[in-house]
């Protein structure tokens, strides 16, 4: 099998790796790096549950090769809180009830995490706009979009 | 009933488990590792209806990293697996009856080579006619898609002399409503893992709705002792009624079963694409609904003629016809009834439980009827409806006499200020020259719990003598919060907080059945369940509480890990305290619950039962705006009024409601699976965040005396009103109504272009 090599930074940490050819970067994240916050729900871009940033933008993991990350800085939801705690938006996630079955929340983390990178007020449209590529089965959104507007760095004091 | 104060319940407490799922680190059956697994795959059938002559498997095993092919022959035990009805197989063995059968399944070293070995499976088919349509299906000679034939099951429910009312009606309207196949697109695929522990176990973890009937399916298949199974259910990513039934649970088994002797794990993650292709779908209806009211607009009678369409297997088919025929007439009183309902075998994918069981599909047909005699009648649909609507004291189409916790006109008063407030002000107020709005109310009541059938749960609460508590349940959280909900229950019995209850959850080594995750009915059932077990722990406190604190059971409280003197608070005792004396006495502080809701069997013949001991109920307002010339359909509001009984957590009860909401616009306005076409996610949409209305949820609380602090149940009523309001709606705004779903642009464009409004710009 064909292999790349590729160095980049996974959740602020430099990794190198020999990485198939035709390997998506949803199937490194998952199985090479082990970090399974990053879910597959459908493998070709429809749900957004497989989410991650990579160099600010959000994306979706499981159209990206794999070795397209080679030089990137990657970011997952397990990259999200630090050692002080929880970020914001999953501090807000909890609080505002904006969690179902999950599945589709580490996705919508990570294109909010996006959001707040582009634009640091965020209108609550742009937010709707942000995630409307982020399918969710369970909450109807209402819960998903308040968690976010709460989040947004300007109305925390 | 008088306003109690709770501690916990009413509380919107935090979400167990939510901290995990936020952190990425909840744990999905696609994520666990239990070491390098080799890989499942199932080759699916080629054909939707076909006698299997031959199986030849020689070439996929000779594929290198293949290590086994399994067929219908390797199954030790009972190869027919169905929760009602057992009428499907794991592997087929002489037919299949539509392309989601499995006929073999591959174990290998990869998920490539799974493939190629799936592939190289050669079948010989005698291929047979194919039957997808219901009508077809029952048509005289038609040829039997079961040995049973073709007809399933016929529900039916009659009371009174409808054809006397009719001949008395004011107003007659005769219609017919269809509804299409649905995906219930849950975001997690189906997947599981498992592995054979120390001691021989078959060890299997899944996404699922149900883990005590996976495990009885599991033993069964296998021909094993009970104890030789054990499922526990993973992190589950949505069901909404597809994790109900047996997806991967059956394959893992087999492939352990022959193969466990290499001691790898095995696993079977299915592809979007093929939980689309395998597992169940909502059932297709054609309703014919004919009603009656009287000149005051008092509904007197109903005659329903129903088929629906199951697939190639029963599932919960039979619940569906039921609870269909059973909701039938709505939350309104009518005197007179005759419905049948038939469902019947097709080569489609097989249908099975989707929220709401059969009563979206009736609510679009009795909502609608109710709207056209409002027209008709010149009466408002608001007041038709609340004329009609059931109170405590009504009789139901069954013969049941409702009692209480009949909340329906509580929750068309709450929502009348929106609807006038739309009607006066949201609908005349200026929009685009296209454009037109329309307000519509869609109504519904839903019977918490299996239909007619005994459907317990049990429970158990044990205190270790350092005063610590776990409650064990099998009550599978799918994403509804039954953890949180079952926790608080708990915790306000033995005054503690829920997060000092520790939780052992749907695993059948640790936890009895507490049935499935369905019909509504975990708050209610396992709630009951959850409270009798607690009771019964708290009991044993409070007796050696009497010893301790010389004052009369009924003086005392639990408060905060102790238990008080009502009356003099300064006299208590830690629980703790109290659990170690009953341990060192040799008592028991491990304590049992039960619970099963009052039923009574529907009769065959006449439909005469107690479907249910409670009902819910709800109203949904929804203001639209329709594009005359796209055929485009805006959603604006959704205003949701819910009878719940009692909210135990009042943000889950929300989130129920707009997470039904928006499976309800789906299903109002782009949801359709189409057999044979629809095969990913690029041809199935659901809502996104960009497609949703405001939904302004609204909680009624009658409660229900029978019920856990009062609640009732709400998965399932949240979806119900939210497609006839919309479809109200669109008919309002156009002027021309629409009798199937979804509402596409199509179906809408057309009934503008039929009612004059697309036409060239006026000069």
């Amino acid at each position: 099998m064909q292999t790349v090599h590729i160095e980049f930074m996974v959740n602020g940490k430099e990794v190198a790796l020999d990485v198939p050819a035709g390997a998506t970067a949803l199937q490194v994240i998952r199985e090479m790096l082990g970090l399974k916050g990053s879910k597959e729900g459908c493998g070709i871009g429809e749900c957004g549950a497989c989410t991650v940033v990579v160099d600010g933008k959000a994306v979706n993991a499981c159209l990206l090769l794999a070795a397209q990350l080679d030089g990137c800085r990657l970011l997952t939801v397990e990259g999200l809180a630090d050692p002080a705690g929880l970020h914001p938006l999953q501090e807000k996630m909890i609080e505002h009830h904006a969690v179902q079955c999950g599945f589709c929340t580490p996705g919508v983390l990570m294109s909010s995490y996006a959001l707040f990178a582009e634009k640091a007020n965020p209108k609550r449209e742009e937010i709707v706009a942000a995630v409307a590529g982020n399918l969710c089965r369970c909450t109807g959104y209402q819960q998903i979009i308040t968690a976010i507007e709460a989040a947004v760095p300007g109305e925390n004091r | 009933m008088t306003e109690e104060r709770y501690a916990v319940i009413g509380q919107s407490v935090l979400r167990k488990g939510a901290r995990e799922k936020v952190l990425g680190a909840a744990v999905f059956a696609a994520d666990i590792d239990l070491g390098r697994p080799l890989v499942l795959l199932a080759r699916r059938s080629d054909h939707s209806h076909a006698l299997i002559r031959q199986i030849d498997v020689a070439a996929a095993l000779a594929i290198d990293g293949v290590k086994g092919v399994f067929t219908a022959r390797d199954i030790p035990g009972v190869n027919l697996l169905g929760i009602i009805n057992k009428d499907q197989p794991l592997l087929a063995d002489d037919k299949v009856r539509s392309r989601a059968d499995a006929v073999a399944l591959v174990v290998a070293e990869s998920q490539a080579v799974a493939e190629q070995a799936a592939e190289a499976i050669s079948i010989d088919y005698q291929p047979l006619p194919a039957l997808f349509e219901p009508l077809e299906a029952l048509a005289e000679g038609a040829p039997p898609i079961h040995k049973k034939g073709n007809l399933l099951l016929t529900r039916v429910v009659r009371r009174g002399d409808v054809d006397s009312a009719f001949a008395a009606a004011a107003s007659l309207i005769e219609k017919e409503y269809e509804t299409g196949f649905i995906e219930h697109n849950y975001l997690e695929p189906d997947a599981g893992i498992g592995h054979v522990d120390a001691d021989g176990t078959l060890v299997i973890y899944a996404s699922t709705q149900n883990p005590h009937y996976d495990h009885k399916e599991v033993v069964g298949l296998l021909d094993l002792p009970d104890e030789k199974v054990r499922i526990i259910q993973a992190a589950t990513g949505g069901g909404f009624g597809s994790k109900l039934d047996l997806n991967v649970q059956g394959f893992i088994g087999l492939a352990l079963h022959h193969l466990g002797h290499l001691g790898r794990p095995v696993r079977y993650i299915y592809s979007r694409e093929e939980a689309y292709l395998a597992t169940s779908k909502r059932h297709p209806f054609r309703i014919r609904m004919t009603t009656a009211c009287d000149r005051s607009g008092r509904l007197t009678a109903m005659r329903v003629r129903a088929v629906c369409n199951t697939g190639a297997y029963g599932s919960y088919g039979i619940a569906v016809a039921s609870r269909a025929a059973v909701h039938a007439t709505g939350p309104y009183a009518i005197d007179n009834v005759d419905v049948e309902v038939q469902c019947v075998y097709t080569n489609a994918t097989y249908c099975g439980a989707m929220r709401g069981f059969g009563a979206p599909q009736m609510a679009l047909a009795h909502e609608s009827q109710i709207d056209l005699h409002a027209e008709e009648l010149h009466i408002d649909p608001l007041a038709m409806r609340t004329m009609n609507a059931l109170q405590v004291g009504a009789t139901s189409s069954t013969g049941q006499i409702l009692t209480a916790s009949i909340g329906y006109r509580q929750c068309l008063e709450a929502v009348a200020p929106y609807y006038r407030q739309a009607c006066d002000h949201w609908l005349p107020a200026p929009t685009l020259p296209h454009r037109r709005r329309g307000v519509g109310l869609g109504g519904m009541w839903y019977g918490i719990g299996n239909t007619g059938v005994q459907n317990p749960s049990t429970a158990r609460i044990e205190m270790a003598p350092d005063g610590s508590v776990t409650l064990f349940t099998g009550c599978a959280d799918i994403g509804q919060g039954s953890t949180t909900v079952l926790s608080q229950i708990a915790a306000e019995i033995l005054g503690l907080s829920p997060e000092a209850i520790r939780m052992v959850v749907a695993d059948t080594k640790y936890t009895t059945s507490a049935g499935a995750t369905s019909a509504s009915r975990q708050t209610y059932i396992s709630g009951n369940a959850v409270a009798n077990a607690t009771r019964n722990l708290a009991n044993v406190l409070l007796t050696e509480a009497v010893n301790r604190l010389r004052a009369p059971k009924n003086s005392l409280l639990f408060s905060g890990g102790e238990i008080v003197v009502a009356s003099k608070p300064e006299v208590r005792v830690a629980m703790a305290t109290l659990a170690r004396r009953i341990h060192d006495k040799g008592g028991t502080l491990s304590w049992q619950g039960f619970f099963d809701p009052e039923t009574v069997p529907l009769d065959p013949q006449t439909g005469e039962g107690v479907p249910y001991a409670t009902y819910a109920f709800a109203c949904h307002l929804a203001e639209v705006e329709v594009d005359t010339l796209t055929g485009e359909v805006h959603v604006a509001r959704v205003v949701a009024a819910h009878d719940v009984g009692r909210a135990i957590n009042p943000a889950s009860v929300v989130g129920q409601i707009c997470g039904g909401v928006a499976m309800g616009v789906g299903f109002a306005l782009m949801e359709e699976f189409e057999q044979g076409r629809t095969e990913s996610m690029k041809d199935y949409h659901i809502p996104t965040a960009a497609d949703m209305p405001e939904v302004v949820p609204i909680i009624i609380e009658a409660a229900e005396p029978s019920g856990p602090f009062g609640a009732k149940g709400v998965g399932e009523p949240a979806l119900i009103p939210t497609a006839p309001a919309i479809v109200n709606a669109i008919s309002a705004a156009l002027n021309r109504r629409i009798y199937a779903l979804p509402a596409s642009l199509e179906r809408v464009l057309a009934a503008s272009i039929d009612a004059g409004h697309y036409r060239r710009k006026e000069r």
